[in-house]
């Protein structure tokens, strides 16, 4: 098992350095002169003087390789430099709007779980019966309505038209509701479709008709012997559409005004504040690697038989 | 005259399975048609065809099993007194594994991958009976060492860190912890070697004088038929074809499937002819009227596409063919 994450982590190490070389560059190229922002060029008169100052201050008159370096080497000690804006260290935005992300996706992960797991279970039960095709027609709603479009309409007949639950800000768990189902609804029937397809390939293993051959419960069986299995595929899909997961993450909180990272995000681009962009890609990236690191490692627990075989190699 | 009915139904059968037919309920069909034997106490019934002629299916049926989008349309299996095809899931699940046993053709999937092998000894245990987890241990490890493994190893183990043999022992335990009547043998040495394959069967033998259980050996594989069992059913198209005392069925077989069967062996004592006679067609294309092996049956008639009934020949060997009655009359008449 060690040998295995130290493997994984190796592998961390590089696609970090590929993600933050990628990060980089892709700020450079991007259109716009942020010391035109700074300097606010739209409302002042800026001189030439002042662009070159601003510029020798923030090193962009050097080459590329070595403002990359600098960058690099102060990302080692977690210094992702200072906000243009509010002027504070990037790392200390970002550590702040952490939490309040974090509760939002918590409480969405939480409702994608309370409809993921019971519609595959039930859908895979019942195939093609009623509950099989409820299941089908709220995945294809959940796949193709975009979620701000869903978050505006749970808004209105939540908020506005019943009154029942506030449209935007943060503090109380009613306030979480509408934000956290908007974020988890459309992954979560789409994931109960991959739960069931994976289950209906696990019932139909020899193991599974042996089991019932020696009289095991039927609850048993498909909780025991044969949810592990058809957790695997859905694990693998929820860590590779992690990405989209964060992005909708940004939409909702626009959309219910959650101070989280994605709107210090939005607010950055804006702004073109580089450094806060870099910041937050960074961030989502580790995320993103990290989590699938874990998807990784849960598969050897889930399915020993990987792990032998690993470790043999 | 020729009797209509199957003989051997002797006083003290185990398994009786009448006129079962099993159809596809879609399309309607027919997967099992009219099927008709018994095993009595303490016998080996083989049950031999080839892929996809219905003998895993019966097997299924015989476990109260079969699939929602299967039809058991007549007939009816009883196992001493009670039938199965009437009784409630939660009746078949407390006979299922401790009055009829199941073991697998695929001694790797026998066991669910991810759970250790004690685990789901401690698991069976604890579904047909009410011991502690402890106690349960206790009764897996005596059944393992039962089936000369090392028990406290295996019970430890993860199903694949067994070896082939190993796990049909496994198996074979898990099967017979609860003395069960009736053992359904799924072709178990498929996946073996040769050598471990007869040991399998060996100790199956063996178990089964000291349990008096009877066992329904399904193979393809005829000399294990011709070896171990006592009583033997051919299958074709869902049907029996041919069904006797093996002795019987070996020393005069009636039906053209069995007569090819047998003749397709390789024999030791026999000189090889150049070739070794092969089945016309097709395998396991069958006719849908009449007598199933219609379409690939070297002496086929007019009166094969008429359904043929069983017809005995001697109170231990009975067949459906239309040759037999054919060649009795023509017997009757060269007289």
């Amino acid at each position: 098992m060690l040998t295995i994450i130290k493997n994984r982590v190796t592998q961390l190490v590089v696609v970090l350095f590929i993600l933050s070389l990628f990060t980089f560059t892709l700020m450079k190229m991007a259109p716009g002169d942020p010391v035109l922002t700074i300097l606010n060029a739209d409302e002042m008169v800026v001189t030439e003087e002042d662009q070159a100052e601003l510029r020798n201050k923030l090193g962009f008159d050097q080459p590329l390789y070595v403002q990359y370096g600098k960058w690099m080497f102060n990302l080692m000690q977690l210094d992702l430099g200072k906000s243009y804006m509010s002027g504070k260290p990037v790392i200390e935005e970002l550590l702040t709007r952490i939490p309040i992300t974090a509760e939002l996706t918590f409480f969405a992960m939480t409702i994608m779980l309370c409809i993921t797991v019971p519609l595959g279970v039930w859908s895979a039960i019942y195939v093609n019966k009623w509950p099989d095709q409820l299941s089908r027609i709220l995945a294809l709603i959940g796949a193709s309505i975009p979620n701000f479009w869903l978050g505006l309409i749970l808004i209105y007949l939540f908020a506005f038209k019943l009154g029942v639950l506030p449209s935007s800000g943060i503090g109380s768990y009613s306030q979480i509701i509408l934000p956290a189902f908007t974020l988890g609804f459309t992954f979560a029937v789409v994931y109960a479709r991959l739960l069931r397809a994976g289950l209906l390939q696990s019932l139909s293993e020899d193991y599974i008709y042996a089991a019932r051959a020696r009289g095991v419960k039927e609850w048993r069986i498909l909780w025991l012997h044969a949810f592990r299995a058809a957790v695997l595929p859905v694990l693998t899909i929820f860590g590779l559409s992690l990405g989209s997961f964060l992005g909708g993450a940004v939409v909702v909180e626009i959309l219910f005004s959650w101070p989280g990272l994605g709107s210090l995000a939005v607010d950055a681009i804006f702004n073109r504040d580089y450094p806060v962009i870099q910041g937050y890609i960074l961030l989502t990236g580790v995320f993103v690697v990290l989590t699938n690191l874990l998807v990784d490692l849960s598969y050897y627990v889930i399915d020993p038989r990987m792990k032998r075989k690993e470790e043999a190699l | 005259m020729i009797e209509n009915n199957t003989p051997a139904t002797c006083e003290n059968n185990l398994l009786v399975v009448e006129n079962l037919s099993v159809i596809i309920r879609n399309s309607r069909e027919k997967l099992i048609r009219n099927l008709h034997f018994s095993i009595s106490q303490g016998e080996i019934f083989g049950l031999v065809g080839e892929s996809g002629s219905g003998k895993s299916l019966t097997a299924t049926v015989i476990l109260g099993m079969i699939s929602k989008s299967l039809e058991v349309t007549s007939g009816s299996v009883k196992l001493g007194q009670s039938e199965i095809t009437s009784l409630s899931e939660r009746e078949l699940r407390n006979i299922r594994g401790k009055e009829i046993a199941y073991l697998s053709q695929n001694y790797q999937s026998f066991f669910t991958p991810f759970i250790k092998v004690g685990q789901q000894f401690i698991e069976i245990i604890r579904c047909h009976t009410d011991i502690s987890r402890k106690e349960a241990k206790k009764v897996a490890i005596h059944w393992l060492n039962k089936v000369h493994l090392p028990a406290e190893r295996v019970f430890n183990s993860f199903p694949d860190e067994l070896s082939g043999g190993q796990l049909q022992r496994a198996s074979i335990a898990s099967a017979i912890m609860f003395q069960p009547r009736l053992i359904i043998a799924d072709e178990p040495t498929t996946a073996l070697d040769v050598l471990t394959g007869e040991r399998i069967l060996d100790l199956l033998s063996e178990l089964k004088e000291e349990l008096n259980c009877s066992i329904l050996l399904i193979s393809h594989d005829l000399k294990h038929i011709i070896n171990r069992t006592q009583t033997v059913g051919v299958m074709y198209g869902g049907q029996i074809v041919e069904i006797g005392k093996t002795s019987a069925v070996l020393s005069n077989p009636i039906h053209p499937y069995t007569n090819l069967l047998l003749q397709s062996r390789l024999r030791l004592n026999k000189h090889i002819q150049h070739e070794l006679p092969t089945m016309l067609g097709e395998p396991g294309s069958m006719a849908e009227e009449g007598c199933p092996f219609s379409k690939r049956c070297p002496s086929v008639m007019k009166s094969c596409s008429n359904i043929v009934p069983m017809s005995s020949l001697g109170s231990h060997h009975s067949a459906a063919c239309h040759l037999m009655n054919a060649e009795r009359e023509e017997r009757y008449v060269t007289r």
